[in-house]
């Protein structure tokens, strides 16, 4: 049986069962090689579900719409490495409880796709911990990241300021983004405006250097937003770079495990610094 | 409208001079929503602050801003003097000309620019500041000092005769702490024993002090005036109120050749026992690990014996939970283990010891009685080399920092030899000789001229063993030779460190440590006894190395903050705390794990008809402290610090 099958079976059972109200999973997409978020509730739905190459999305940021989980009730989700880690963040960050998550779990490697043992985030401890271990990147991409670190700081921020120019804020890379779930993002906050909404050089700046900080240590390189973005923007390289940096700085691999604590919000209190209480 | 009175000061020349304050005044009177902008030699002078009163009253101030120096030096002054005349007192911000502009520039135009910006940041910020009211929160007027030596007791007496209520916790079987062990003492030789117990009675007897030995801090939550304090009451298995102190339990102990801590295991105890004979209380404690009925389920000797019935295998731990308003830690500290050293033998050689069994050895109610007598076996020793520094200011090995009491103990105990046994001959092998204190050095010079006292400057490179004496090898720094002598005995002084427990123990009172695990205060030199946590103060050596009569100083210091916080009934803190805005708030608990004063809790949200819509962060405002840490970490931008709120930096940094 393919794994598409297998799946498909899988979903329909947990349907039938009663154990999940809900599947969330990708059915067909605009064109034969494009796949969007399908929605099953009855076991008939679940044969429409695909697990092929084509699902890209990371689909854990629906768990969080709100009231999704208020019944206590679980919910089953197709989901990629990238989308267990994403699990695991919003759980150590309260947005769920993993125990409502079910996880049919599948890999992707040069175009064939393989399923993943485990249906508990924290079924997926000892893959975590190899991710961490063997983090790739495309040579492509790494070629990229050493010819920007390579540049001067002049050059580098003339490098930004060009891709930058183009942001059309139309933040589509928050609204992919499972993490970006606040109810009020700080870009929506005039009172005052901190990040200015115009495309100028500085609002421009204002806006990707937050959603910069605001992921960092929590961003699990899914890849949403750079697929997102209209204007193709490379912001794979600033969420690459940001892993690179809280993983040197504070060995810190965003969504380990679900009692993993925020890198910008956690404190030793045995830190030499004295500043540290 | 905004009606905003500047008031720029000269503060003589130190502004005056690289400030061109009649350009500043005037380009200030030219700004908008500014009512009046006046100069001025020394506004912070009584006509000055007039001055200011009569403008708020004469103009009818919206607020108010004194372009002067830093805020740490006047703000108090200025925002009294505007509550003085009827306006808030949050309404009055200070812009910092001197600190930040004339003090650090040389160019009178560029200067006077930069004094212009400041001032106006400050200007659009006052526009937007909100009448605050300080937060009162209720004192409750007990405290707790947290071990029970020379510091802890002291502190715990000066509070109790002010009047106000300490509970005194000591985990030891007795008060008494390392003072307890000493001999004599420095610099006047007066018997340590002599004048430590009638503090302990007294301590035991003060109607207003509850002790509380055998005792460990569990747990402590709250805030200065509110804490709440868990104390585990170990079982001492010997009922305290039965128990007349009659000793015949310790007398018929089978186990006797328990290795005594007291005397740092130069002498023998049994299971049953008090560490001195002096102890408060005078109530003996039962070494559950090695007796005999806890070990092999028979014996119960001492039960017999006893009188009273006050013997009681069952008893459990106790738990107490005490409301406190304020806490003194006075946890001493502890001599490093010296048998890092392999050179010098300790550990390896009976005859080698450190300085606190030496103290042991010469006190009368030691091991010995008094005599200075071999460990080994028995004989008095004719040649002693004391090592000072056997630790400190050695950073590749021990620690960093100077012992500070070390000099002054291996003189006193080269003296106490001398006097102890005649002709015997003390070498003292030194780096420093570091004897600043009230007749500290006189103390030092008498043992060398008087007690006849050999010091060399120079190291000890090795101790060894040959034909019964210890051969001490050394060198001697002045003469620039190496030396050898064959000692019949070596006293190590050992370094001062902190409580082995005390990083823990920190993060369980919710305290600071330095880098060596000492106790932090709030500032060196200026706070030196506040800990940054309000409420929380620091005596004696668990805050550094120090001796008696530093640490009975430090805990009278301690004593009178406390009475000074129990001095009112409300306490009035600055209203300078977070708000978290909780239709915005996501609930992801970054700023609770974020703030350093476990200020932010989980708060529900309820429906009408009760069931939860969300969990929001919530500040408690007693506990807040107002260091900004969960502003700048909120996300989505969902909390404002009152006096400080988002809307008067933007328009501070906008004035720019
Ligand atoms: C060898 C030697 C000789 C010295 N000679 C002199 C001298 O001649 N003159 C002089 O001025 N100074 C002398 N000193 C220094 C003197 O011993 C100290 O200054 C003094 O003991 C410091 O008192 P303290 O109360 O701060 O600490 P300590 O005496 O260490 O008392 C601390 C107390 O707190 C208790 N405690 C610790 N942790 C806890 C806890 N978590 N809960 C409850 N209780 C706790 C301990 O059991 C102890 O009873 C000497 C020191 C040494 C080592
Ligand atoms: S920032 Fe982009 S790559 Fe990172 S988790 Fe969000 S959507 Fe995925
Ligand atoms: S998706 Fe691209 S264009 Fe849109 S806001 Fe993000 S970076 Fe700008
Ligand atoms: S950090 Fe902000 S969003 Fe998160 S819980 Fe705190 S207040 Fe709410
Ligand atoms: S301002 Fe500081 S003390 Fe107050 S809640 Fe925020 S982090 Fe905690």
């Amino acid at each position: 049986m393919s794994i598409q099958e297998q799946y498909r079976k899988k979903a329909a059972e947990l349907l039938s069962s009663g154990e999940v109200k809900l599947v969330i999973g990708y059915g067909s997409g605009s064109t034969p090689d494009r796949r969007r978020a399908l929605f099953a509730r009855t076991a008939d739905d679940a044969a429409l579900f695909h697990v092929d190459a084509a699902c890209d999305a990371n689909l854990s940021g629906y768990l969080v719409n709100e009231g999704l989980l208020s019944d206590k009730k679980k919910i089953g989700i197709f989901l990629k490495p990238e989308g267990i880690r994403s699990v695991n963040i919003l759980a150590a960050e309260s947005q769920l409880d993993p125990d409502q998550i079910v996880i049919l779990g599948f890999t992707e490697e040069n175009g064939t796709v393989s399923g993943l043992q485990g249906t508990q985030a924290s079924d997926f401890t000892s893959l975590m911990t190899a991710l961490k271990e063997n983090r790739t990147t495309s040579e492509k991409e790494q070629a990229l990241v050493d010819k920007i670190e390579a540049m001067t700081p002049q050059e580098r921020f003339a490098f930004w300021q060009a891709e930058f120019e183009k942001c059309i804020k139309c933040y589509a890379c928050r609204q992919v983004c499972p993490m970006c779930y606040c109810k009020r993002c700080i870009v929506d906050n005039n009172q005052p405006q901190w990040v200015h909404t115009s495309s100028h050089t500085l609002g421009n700046f204002e806006w990707n250097l937050v959603r910069a900080f605001h992921l960092s240590g929590r961003c699990v390189e899914c890849g949403g937003c750079d697929r997102a973005c209209p204007v193709n923007i490379p912001l794979r390289l600033i969420n690459r770079r940001m892993a690179n940096e809280v993983l040197d700085a504070f060995d810190h691999f965003s969504g380990m495990n679900q009692n993993q604590e925020p890198v910008l919000a956690s404190f030793k209190k045995d830190d030499p610094e004295t500043f540290i209480l | 409208m905004a009606k905003i009175g500047v008031f720029i000061c000269h503060c003589g020349e130190n502004i005056g001079a690289k400030i061109d304050c009649t350009r500043l005044t005037s380009a200030m009177n030219d700004h908008p929503g500014v009512s009046v902008s006046v100069e001025y030699k020394y506004f912070c002078s009584d006509p000055g602050q007039e001055n200011v009163k009569k403008a708020i009253r004469e103009h009818n101030l919206t607020g108010v801003v004194v372009a002067a120096c830093s805020p740490r030096m006047h703000e108090a002054t200025f925002r009294k003097a505007c509550a003085e005349a009827g306006l808030n007192p949050y309404l009055c911000e200070i812009a910092n000309i001197r600190e930040q502009c004339s003090w650090v520039h040389t160019d009178q135009d560029m200067a006077t620019e930069k004094a212009i910006e400041i001032t106006r940041s400050l200007i659009e910020k006052v526009k937007l500041n909100n009448e605050l009211q300080p937060i009162e929160v209720p004192v409750t007027k007990r405290a707790l000092v947290i071990g029970g030596g020379i510091a802890g007791i002291q502190a715990a007496l000066d509070i109790a005769n002010a009047g106000q209520e300490v509970v005194l916790v000591e985990r030891e079987p007795s008060l008494g702490g390392h003072m307890a062990q000493l001999s004599e003492t420095f610099p006047t030789l007066d018997c340590s024993q002599c004048i430590m117990t009638p503090r302990m009675v007294e301590a035991a007897q003060h109607p207003k002090i509850r002790l509380l030995t055998y005792s460990e801090i569990e747990q402590v939550e709250g805030f200065i005036g509110n804490f709440k304090v868990r104390i585990r009451q170990k079982s001492r298995y010997v009922d305290m109120k039965a128990c007349t102190g009659c000793g015949d339990c310790i007398q018929k102990c089978p186990q006797k050749k328990i290795s005594d801590e007291f005397d740092c295991a130069l002498g023998k105890r049994p299971a049953i026992y008090t560490p001195f004979a002096q102890a408060v209380p005078n109530i003996p404690v039962i070494d559950k690990e090695h007796c005999t009925f806890f070990k092999n389920g028979k014996c119960k000797v001492c039960q017999k014996v006893c009188e009273t019935n006050a013997i009681n295998f069952e008893m459990q731990d106790e738990f107490l939970d005490l409301e406190i308003g304020a806490i003194v830690v006075a946890t001493g500290f502890q001599i490093q283990n010296t048998a890092m050293y392999g050179e010098y033998g300790y550990g390896k050689y009976a005859d080698v010891i450190t300085g606190l069994q030496f103290e042991r050895l010469a006190s009368a109610s030691g091991p010995t009685a008094g005599k200075i007598l071999r460990p080994s076996d028995g004989k008095e020793p004719q040649t002693i080399v004391f090592i000072q520094c056997a630790g400190s200011r050695d950073p590749s090995k021990g620690v960093k920092y100077c012992s500070k009491i070390c000099c002054m103990y291996t003189a006193k105990h080269a003296m106490l030899y001398a006097h102890k046994v005649h002709g015997g001959k003390a070498h003292v092998f030194y780096m420093d000789i570091r004897a600043a204190g009230k007749g500290y050095d006189e103390f030092t010079r008498r043992a060398i001229e008087e007690d006849e006292a050999a010091y060399m400057r120079g190291r000890v490179s090795k101790v060894w063993l040959e034909n019964g004496k210890l051969m001490v090898r050394g060198v001697d720094t002045l003469l620039g030779k190496p030396v050898e002598i064959a000692a019949d005995m070596v006293v190590l002084a050992t370094a001062i460190t902190p409580q082995p427990d005390a990083r823990e123990f920190a993060k369980v009172v919710g305290i600071g440590c330095d880098e060596y695990g000492f106790y932090n205060e709030a500032h060196l030199k200026l706070r030196p006894v506040e800990t940054a946590t309000a409420g929380i103060f620091l005596a004696g050596a668990c805050q550094s190395p120090k001796d008696i009569p530093d640490s009975v100083s430090q805990a009278s210091a301690c004593a009178s903050k406390v009475i000074g916080l129990f001095s009112r009934d409300q306490l009035e803190r600055e209203p300078v705390i977070a708000i978290n805005n909780e239709s915005t708030c996501s609930g992801c608990w970054g700023c609770a794990l974020a703030c350093p004063y476990n200020a932010i809790e989980k708060k529900d949200i309820l429906s009408r008809s009760g069931e939860l819509i969300k969990q929001v962060a919530f500040i408690n405002p007693g506990l807040c402290q107002g260091c900004g840490t969960c502003v700048t970490f909120c996300r989505s931008n969902s909390i404002d610090l009152a006096g400080f709120t988002e809307k008067q930096i933007f328009a501070e940094v906008m004035g720019l």
